[in-house]
């Protein structure tokens, strides 16, 4: 459902130009405060009642392995070092790090698992914290994707095509459904880096971009170096009484401008700087963290102390749910795990564990889970086979679209519920393969969205997050 | 932001018309409707045809469909469409079920009339070409300057509007000076126009402004949006590339006024021009500003299909307006282009010699030196001076023979102990050298860490000369590592004599990337045909790192930086004979491609098998340099290694053969000259040269050897750019089903779609004829396409405002007859793109006043009648430009690598965990917008924070929003607060003495005119407060916050 040229403008405008006339600037502040961070939701959204108001998607990026965390295959065991068979393979593309590989030995997980809770899920020793909230769960082991390197991975899992300049699909949420708090933006970014890999799979601005949406619905990056966002600090020496003043002159001047030309813009403008100021209370009172207590801290465990850490960021996310913020995302680098995995993987999991777990209880004992709907997962999952040299006790995997494990867990989606099977090898889907798209669709239904009628027109084309496919996975839904 | 939710349907101009056309006319009123509610269905695309009917064609719109039609011509009732867009819900078009809204009574009602009136078909309006219009009578005569006016005018009676007087000249000045040249007028230059009562005042503005080479940067920052040019590669890793050299191609052809025609053939197909010149290939720089994918597991057929799509869509939007990227996977749903034709036209940019994995880091090939004009003055000089010398030598060759025979009676006589190889002393050259070990019985040599190219250095040995050395040699210690070092009988003196064990540690040297030349020569005596001889490489097996081997008897040069996918490996196709004395050399020269190595046997160039040529990021190992050893415990060498010489430079194949001459320079004084093979004579005349001869005969030489070593050094120290170039058989292409790169279909020739004119006659079928076509004056829409970006540029929206989109889809033309005369008009003056401008902001419609009526407001929000001036905000550019400008910091330098101005710090660390971006210091934070170095996954937040466009793909249309987030970096980017403060001491300075004329100074710095009384009451009024509550230096600090005040001022950030 889109919009009408009709509506935005001549409503709109014929109302400011009429307001600009008479009315004072705060009453136009209040008047425009739609207008600012992303406005309320596009007419007719959401198509239906929602399940869940937000979402915390947890991007693990690098492509965590699958055989290392969650899909157990005991099977592989008896088959370490033997050659993948064609027949499995059924000529996959691979990347060209290991298309010229002569021998893909199959190299069993390292790591023990076992069944936790009422609904028995495997889950690894490398997940204890998780394991322990298995219950919440909802695991989708048959998760697959089209592309096989970071860039266009990642890049299609956050737009829904693997080439630049389509909008994200926290910016698509922002445009449809606007914010549930006006003081702070519909669609916030952080992003932590991992212990694992620390070179590799850079992260670009553009994953949480708005592509061709105006860029008002691209991701706002809260960061854990200098300002928690861009330029939000006043210099040193400026107090709250001093930026009072200065943004209370500059609206007597723009107003001044606003009765001469009559443009509404100048309306906006007043309104955006005031708005600013509002942020420079609103976003330093969301990352000081000094009011929670010390229950926190051992949910999501003392890294949440260190600013800029996946935990300190799962906490943030919390925070930023709680004041009603459409889709907080985190990425979480370091997951490529070409070689050294099980050194790597160790590492990445112990950054991630406990905080994912305190995320999820924290969410429920303070009844946000209901309507806060939280996604893990990577770009990709990895292949069975090893890249590189196969020992005892070290091996690495390259990267494997054909299967994968995500999880989600919260409002909409059924808890304790593992979807979705591989094949011994670890290789192929062998039931209920779930796609990117379709992925998005559930999301996004779970959000009371129709995934085929949030559109909007750009070249002259209808464009939607899940482009002409997508399927909503009922099964998974609560 | 609200210009941008309008941008959003392609319909606003219908909505514009409060009244119901009293004429319904196919392309504006009829075409839009069936285009976005039909096509989808019933439109050009096959595939996705519905039912027999279509739209898109006239006969298939009126085709008999078996006793039922869908248009039948003056008769509503008896037609299909007619029927079924009021029919009700379960049988109306478009479906419901489809989750398609009925059409509106509007729409319905228009359909309806146009039927009635006889359904009247049109080709769509963009591809009839331009026919100039006469000039419409219009109620005022007066007011219209020129053409345009008369053609907003007519349109404005139509409506009933009139127009508004001209701008007050502060607004007027600014606003041109602004739009000309993205720069504020200077207060002298406002005063000077404000004063100036004659007649053409404003037109000597006019022309002043075209005549400043600011007005080419201003003109470049808009193409390099539509050319996605960018300082990094993009996708993963988005290493930098340099593309810079192409940008200030650009800058100069706006500045040297070239016609649009020349500046499109040159930028598509310069290459391929007669006799093109090194600007003319620079140009097509424009299709290789693309991004390229050199991430490691990529497969390079799938981005080598991007690249070349990339091309196409680009193209295609920048001169033609049309999406044709849409016909990549299908035919295109709404204009008349077939997928085969998409594939068509990409067979004109298919045929470029470059690779679907681009490097990670630096330029792609195909690419060229280009030097500046500083650079080409050097090499000029360089060429002068090197002609001269070697005209010299020339003149004294004679006198050089002569001294040279009685020298070599003299060896024949009394051979010179230096030069006797049972002594290890023969001679070599020892320029650039890095390494050179003569294992001679021990590890004593020679080591230079970094040896200049045009430095001499001469080895000290106990017999040679002395010549002066510099600067001394660092000291090394080379080891014997896994077993004590022991020597035999060598091809000079002794050799290392190697068990496959034992090898040479000679340290942290030679120490090259994938830029640097370098050479690695050496005897060697294999015993086994497997062996490491020199290497900088991990010591393991397929480590990272460059060597020479053997390997199974051939020889094998690597440079490695992933054994299987990223490195460049080379072999000899023949084999090494075992036990006995050959002389190797691998030399490389920094192009970063496999045919960049050579190998030598004997002096004699070997042919080579490529087995990889994936090299895309360097090969440094940190690893020691390795005589017999490398890649591995199992890789050592058998055998005896001897004279091991490591230059800082390619030799050439002259130089290598030279190398190579196992007989001793005393034995060759022996020879008859006539028997001597041309690398001997070259030994002793060189080493003649280099020590015998006579000191004046001594010091030319060396001079000629430094002049030709700065040559090389200059040529490579060229920024290179990325250019177009043709392979020299043509690579076939396919139409790709589904558009997937995998999925090959019928062989396609490259021609232009159908729907548009043919070649122009005499024209190549090929990039350059294309490029031709582009501007031929019968192709309907670059010239149209061109003036509405113009367009744009002054007046906020094009006159289509879907400035990308001229097909079916796009939007209607505000006012075409004015579209038509600009077009027409661009291609009467020969493409004059000044000319135009000019036109463009002397007209009376640009020249009004932007003041708006609530009425006004109501009936055209977005100024598409044109019945008041442009008013809107700055580009991200021109606001950080302009308060450079007016706060006196700006460095204004034309041209060069881009800058890096400040940046919060850690933006780029925390998306690659890599290095972070480190601001210039000096200057470089003080350039023009155009300049910042722009890296596409993490690009300068001030632009994206206001609405630049990404760079990742072309982006032609002008987009703004109006945020909070600028409003924090408008008050707090230390950019504009160093500017206030830079702005506060130009008010106390140069603002006069009283408060009142100090704010009214910076007021009118900023804004081009004086603050009204209240305006400067609020401003004074703001300084004393600020100058009450600041506790340090009260007087700076207020008049800072006065300024800031003033910079973000919505006077300031708008065009007025």
């Amino acid at each position: 459902m889109q919009r009408t040229d009709e509506q935005l403008l001549l409503t709109r405008r014929y109302f400011f130009g009429k307001a600009s006339a008479g009315l004072g600037i705060a009453a136009l502040a209040g008047l425009l405060k739609q207008d600012l961070h992303a406005e309320s939701a596009l007419p007719g959204l959401p198509h239906f009642a929602p399940r869940a108001k937000r979402i915390i998607y947890l991007f693990q990026s690098g492509g965590p392995s699958q055989m290392e965390l969650f899909d157990y295959k005991p099977k592989l065991k008896d088959l370490e070092k033997t050659e993948l068979p064609d027949s499995v393979r059924m000529g996959q593309r691979l990347t060209g790090m290991t298309s010229t590989q002569t021998s893909f030995p199959v190299a069993p997980s390292l790591f023990q698992f076992k069944q936790y809770g009422r609904s028995g899920t495997w889950v690894s020793e490398l997940m204890p914290n998780l394991a322990n909230v298995a219950d919440e769960l909802c695991f989708v082991k048959s998760m697959y994707t089209e592309a096989i390197n970071h860039d266009p991975a990642v890049t299609f899992f956050q737009t829904g095509f693997q080439l630049a300049g389509r909008p994200s699909i926290g910016a698509w949420l922002s445009y449809g459904l606007g914010s549930e708090n006006q003081e702070l933006p519909a669609f916030v970014v952080m992003i932590s880096q991992g212990s694992g890999n620390p070179n590799d799979q850079p992260l670009a601005d553009r994953q949480w971009g708005s592509g061709f949406l105006p860029t008002k619905y691209q991701g706002v990056k809260f960061r854990s170096l200098g300002d928690p966002v861009l330029y939000l600090s006043d210099p040193a020496g400026f107090d709250r009484a001093q930026r009072r003043r200065f943004i209370d002159d500059l609206s007597k001047m723009n107003q001044l401008e606003l009765d001469e030309f009559g443009d509404p813009e100048i309306a906006t403008r007043i309104a955006q700087y005031e708005m600013a100021y509002k942020m420079q209370t609103s976003v330093p009172e969301l990352t000081d963290l000094s009011g929670e207590p010390p229950r926190t801290f051992e949910l999501y465990g003392p890294d949440a102390r260190k600013p800029g850490t996946f935990a300190a960021n799962c906490l943030l996310a919390r925070r930023l749910a709680e004041r009603g913020v459409r889709f907080v995302q985190l990425f979480h680098r370091g997951w490529d795990q070409h070689t050294n995995l099980p050194k790597q993987i160790a590492g990445q999991a112990k950054d991630t564990d406990q905080a994912c777990a305190g995320l999820i209880q924290d969410l429920k004992e303070r009844g946000l889970l209901n309507d806060t709907m939280v996604v893990w997962g990577g770009e990709f999952g990895r292949t069975v086979y090893c890249q590189g040299k196969l020992t005892a006790d070290n091996y690495g995997r390259d990267h494997h679209p054909r299967c994968f494990t995500m999880w989600l867990a919260g409002g909409g989606v059924k808890s304790g519920l593992t979807y979705g099977e591989t094949d011994d090898y670890c290789y192929n889907i062998v039931k209920d393969p779930v796609h990117v798209h379709d992925l998005h669709a559930t999301i996004l239904h779970c959000l009371g969205i129709d995934h085929t009628k949030l559109t909007y027109k750009f070249q002259g084309r209808a464009f939607r997050l899940t482009d002409v496919n997508g399927n909503v996975v009922r099964d998974l839904l609560a | 932001m609200r210009r941008c939710l309008a941008c959003l349907g392609a319909l606003a101009s219908i909505a514009l018309a409060a009244t119901p056309p009293a004429t319904v006319e196919f392309n504006r009123d009829i075409r839009p409707i069936l285009s976005d509610r039909c096509y989808a269905c019933h439109g050009p695309d096959q595939a996705s045809r519905k039912s027999k009917l279509r739209l898109d064609i006239e006969a298939g719109a009126k085709a008999d469909l078996g006793g039922h039609f869908g248009i039948v011509p003056g008769d509503p009732s008896k037609s299909e469409v007619v029927k079924r867009i009021t029919a009700d819900e379960t049988r109306r078009m478009p479906p419901a079920w489809a989750g398609a809204a009925r059409l509106s009574d509007r729409q319905i009602d228009l359909l309806t009339r146009w039927i009635a009136l006889g359904a009247v078909w049109q080709k769509h309006w963009s591809f009839i070409p331009p026919v100039r219009p006469t000039l419409p009578q219009v109620s005022d005569s007066h007011w219209a300057k020129n053409a345009i006016d008369s053609f907003v005018l007519a349109r404005l009676d139509r409506e009933g509007l009139k127009p508004l007087p001209e701008a007050d000249r502060f607004t007027l000045i600014r606003r041109v000076t602004l739009d000309l040249t993205g720069l504020p007028p200077t207060p002298a230059e406002v005063r000077a126009f404000v004063d100036d009562s004659s007649a053409d005042a404003y037109e000597k503005v006019v022309d002043r402004l075209l005549a400043s080479p600011r007005y080419g940067e201003r003109m470049a920052m808009r193409w390099l949006d539509a050319a996605r040019y960018a300082d990094t590669n993009g996708y993963q890793t988005d290493g930098e590339r340099s593309m810079w050299r192409w940008r200030d191609w650009v800058i100069d052809a706006f500045n040297h006024n070239m016609p649009f025609d020349h500046f499109t053939v040159e930028q598509i197909a310069g290459d391929m021009l007669p006799g093109a010149t090194l600007q003319q290939v620079l140009a097509t720089g424009f299709n290789r500003n693309h991004r390229g994918n050199g991430e490691g597991g990529i497969i390079p057929a799938e981005y080598a299909v991007e690249y070349v799509v990339d091309r196409v869509e680009t193209t295609s939007a920048v001169w033609l307006g049309v999406t044709l990227g849409c016909a990549r996977c299908h035919d295109h749903k709404y204009d008349p282009f077939k997928q085969k034709e998409f594939y068509q036209v990409f067979a004109y940019f298919n045929n470029i010699p470059e690779r679907g994995k681009a490097f990670k880091y630096g330029n792609s090939p195909p690419l060229i030196h280009a030097p500046t004009a500083g650079q080409e003055n050097r090499l000029k000089e360089l060429d002068l001076k090197l002609a001269a010398g070697e005209r010299h030598m020339a003149e004294i060759e004679p006198g050089i023979a002569k001294a040279q025979r009685a020298w070599e009676k003299s060896l024949v006589k009394t051979p010179d102990p230096a030069l006797t190889p049972a002594l290890a002393n023969d001679w070599a050259s020892a320029r650039a050298i890095a390494v050179y070990l003569p294992l001679n019985g021990d590890l004593r040599g020679e080591i230079h860490r970094d040896p200049p190219r045009s430095d001499k250095y001469t080895y000290l040995m106990e017999n040679g000369p002395v010549v002066v050395q510099k600067p001394p040699p660092e000291v090394f210690e080379p080891l014997w590592k896994d077993g004590a070092g022991q020597y035999g009988e060598g091809h000079i003196g002794q050799a290392g004599a190697f068990d496959g064990k034992r090898f040479v540690d000679v340290g942290n040297v030679a120490n090259f990337g994938f830029y640097d030349s370098f050479t690695l020569a050496a005897w060697i005596y294999p015993t086994l045909p497997t062996g490491a001889i020199v290497s900088r490489a991990e010591d393991e097996n397929e480590g990272q790192g460059f060597g020479l081997y053997l390997k199974d008897g051939h020889l094998q040069a690597n440079l490695v930086q992933r054994w299987l996918d990223d490195g460049a490996r080379v072999e000899s196709k023949g084999t090494i004979e075992l036990n006995r004395w050959s002389h190797v050399t691998v030399t490389y020269d920094g192009s970063r491609v496999a045919s960049g190595i050579r190998i030598y046997l004997n002096g004699d160039p070997l042919e080579l098998d490529t087995h990889l040529d994936d090299l895309n990021q360097s090969f440094d190992a940190k690893q020691p340099l390795r005589i017999g050893a490398g890649l591995g415990p199992r890789n050592r060498f058998h055998g005896w290694i001897d004279e091991v010489r490591i230059y800082r430079m390619a030799l050439t194949p002259e130089e290598s053969a030279v190398l190579a001459v196992p007989a001793s320079v005393n034995q060759l004084a022996r020879l008859a000259p006539a028997k001597r093979t041309p690398p001997q004579a070259a030994k002793l005349r060189w080493c003649f040269l280099d020590r015998y001869a006579p000191a004046a005969l001594r010091d030319g030489w060396q001079q000629l050897l430094d002049l030709r070593g700065d040559r090389v050094g200059l040529v490579e120290s060229f920024p290179t750019v990325m250019v177009m170039q043709e392979n020299p058989i043509a690579r076939e292409t396919h139409v790709l089903l589904r558009g997937a790169y995998d999925r090959p279909g019928d062989t396609v020739l490259p021609s232009v779609p159908a729907i548009l004119p043919p070649l122009p006659e005499g024209a190549p079928n090929n990039r350059l004829g294309f490029a031709k076509w582009l501007v031929d004056p019968a192709n309907p829409l670059p010239a149209r396409v061109t003036m509405n970006r113009f367009w744009q540029m002054y007046f906020g929206t094009g006159l289509v405002k879907t400035v990308e989109d001229f097909g079916s889809q796009g939007e209607w033309p505000a006012n075409p007859d004015l579209l038509d005369w600009l077009a027409t008009e661009f291609i009467r003056t020969g493409w004059n793109v000044k000319a135009m401008q000019k036109t463009m902001v002397m007209s009376a419609t640009y020249r009004q006043s932007s003041k708006v009526t609530p009425e006004l407001l109501q009936r055209d929000p977005e100024n598409r009648l044109l019945a008041r001036g442009p008013r809107f905000r700055l580009s991200a550019g021109e606001l950080r430009d302009q308060a450079l400008a007016v706060s006196g910091l700006l460095v204004e330098k034309i041209g060069g690598p881009s800058v890096k101005p400040y940046q919060p710090p850690g933006l780029w660390k925390e998306l690659t965990g890599g290095e972070d971006y480190i601001p210039d210091q000096g200057e470089g934070l003080h350039r023009r917008s155009l300049y910042t170095f722009w890296k596409r996954t993490a690009p300068p937040p001030m632009m994206m924070n206001f609405d630049a466009a990404g760079r990742e793909t072309c982006v032609v249309r002008e987009l703004r929003t109006n945020t909070p987030l600028q409003a924090l970096d408008l008050m707090n980017d230390v950019t504009f607060l160093e500017a206030a403060r830079a702005l506060a001491v130009r008010m106390i300075r140069e603002g006069g003495t009283t408060e009142a004329e100090r704010i009214a100074y910076g007021f009118s710095l900023a804004t081009a005119r004086p603050p009204k009384s209240r305006e400067s009451n609020i401003l004074l009024s703001s300084l004393h407060y600020y100058r009450d509550t600041s506790q340090t230096d009260p007087e700076l600090a207020a008049y800072t916050t006065v300024a800031s005040l003033i910079l973000n001022l919505d006077v300031t950030v708008t065009k007025e």
